[in-house]
């Protein structure tokens, strides 16, 4: 079978119809910046640490 | 099917309801409704670009012990797809991820399902 009709042709996975709800995927779950300092639980901003 | 299936909570297996749409079937918008004028290898090709389709996604969530596609034209199972994973968490976590998705612009429908000997299955 050829592999060059399988890569022009694109998966028909997440193709929704026209003004389906976009729906989260387990690729698209938001991750916080490595950079960002996250609270731990049960401290305050101000308090000393 | 009018007969009452046991719906298990966990299972190797998934069912994917009525997925996969004969290009011949009439079923399709745009696609040649009469079965006699559909070359049967534009068939045969739409079959396997599905079926590669679902073999590389379902493939991510675990190693696939079996891939069944009822590709039939009579309402009965029509469509469905049959996957049976090699462990159950694997088939977990392909339900979880597959849940509220879409396929060629349906949504797809999946679910556990108690078979896991194709060999022996039938509607009971």
């Amino acid at each position: 079978r050829s592999r060059d009709r399988r890569s022009k042709r694109a998966s028909g996975f997440d193709m929704a119809p026209p003004g389906a709800p976009l729906m989260p995927t387990a690729t698209s779950v938001p991750v916080p910046f490595s950079g960002v300092q996250q609270p731990m639980p049960g401290m305050f901003a101000g308090m000393p640490m | 099917c009018s007969r009452l299936h046991n719906r298990p909570t966990i299972s190797p297996t998934l069912l994917l309801s009525n997925m996969y749409q004969r290009p011949d079937a009439g079923a399709i918008p745009g696609q040649d409704p009469n079965m006699s004028q559909m070359d049967p290898r534009k068939v045969q090709e739409h079959f396997e670009d599905f079926y590669e389709d679902i073999f590389e996604e379902l493939s991510k969530y675990g190693e696939l012990e079996s891939l069944n596609v009822c590709d039939n034209l009579a309402d009965h199972m029509v469509g469905n797809v049959y996957v049976q994973f090699r462990e159950e968490e694997e088939a977990a976590a392909a339900l979880n991820a597959l849940t509220g998705r879409f396929y060629a612009g349906r949504p797809i429908i999946v679910e556990f399902s108690p078979v896991t000997d194709f060999r022996e299955a039938t509607c009971r």
